[in-house]
């Protein structure tokens, strides 16, 4: 099974510099490589919030898990992060089992994102 | 089923591919199907980048068995002896500083109900098994 990966930053000022990624298919040793090769031009760039959206997603590895460690860890270190939104239950139990991505954020879906993501801003602009 | 596998990433896929089809085939349900699947995944990978350091030219085999409600998968190769049942388990959860090296077999250990790995005729055998709940039981 492809993976198919649609990259889109976000211009809304809600959450502004976010890029949304939305993974499709199965994300696993032969297709992992590929997502690590799109992901990297936009972690070179300003990025500070990363949400995958893996509504699509039916299968992960641990070399997907791989690629999304590596990129939550040059998030992190700008201060950023990753949340991933719409997990189909059978790869919230992948990550549960390794527990490989300590600190990152889950939401159920979009809205609830979009409502965790207006909290920060409003938190942010209290406190810039 | 027996599958004889180039050992590039491309190929391990194609034995995963092999192996739902055959899952289908034999009404595994969706979430058994999912767990062989990952650890078939896991299993063959560990072999194509360490045991055949993904040397296109060399190649293994993978052969599948779904019979009295167990499922069945083989795995062989002729590279170095390697016991991934004796694998250390990574302890705690993955940090950053800590290398993901053993994710692929703590996931193998989780999905499966059996480990066995056995050295053969210069090969590395490693059979992996799994009960499949019969639909009766599951509804």
């Amino acid at each position: 099974m492809p993976l198919e990966i649609q990259i889109h930053k976000s211009l809304g000022p809600k959450d502004a510099g976010a890029v949304t990624v939305k993974l499709s298919g199965s994300l696993d040793t032969a297709t992992a490589p590929e997502l690590e090769r799109q992901l990297a031009p936009v972690l070179a760039g300003p990025v500070r919030d990363l949400v995958y959206d893996l509504a699509g997603l039916k299968f992960i590895s641990s070399a997907g898990l791989r690629v999304f460690a590596a990129a939550r860890k040059q998030l992190k270190e700008r201060g950023g992060q990753a949340s991933f939104v719409n997990m189909q239950p059978q790869i919230q139990e992948v990550f549960e089992i390794i527990k490989a991505l300590p600190g990152v954020a889950i939401f159920k879906d979009i809205a609830e994102l979009d409502r965790y993501l207006a909290a920060r801003q409003r938190a942010h602009q209290q406190n810039p | 089923m027996r599958l004889e596998l180039k050992a590039t990433p491309e190929e391990v896929m194609r034995a995963v591919e092999a192996l739902q089809a055959l899952g289908q085939e034999h009404q595994i349900p969706e979430k058994a199907l999912f767990a062989l699947s990952l650890a078939l995944e896991e299993s063959a990978s560990n072999i194509v980048s360490y045991a055949l350091r993904a040397d296109p030219g060399r190649t293994f085999s993978v052969s599948f068995e779904c019979a009295g409600g167990i499922a069945t998968i083989e795995l062989r190769d002729d590279g170095p002896p390697f016991d991934p049942t004796q694998a250390p388990a990574p302890e705690g959860p993955a940090s950053d500083d800590r290398p993901p090296g053993g994710w692929g077999i703590q996931l193998v250990r989780r999905y499966m109900d059996e480990i066995l790995y056995r050295r053969e005729s210069g090969e590395n055998v490693l059979r992996l098994t799994k009960r499949i709940p019969s639909r009766a039981i599951e509804q």
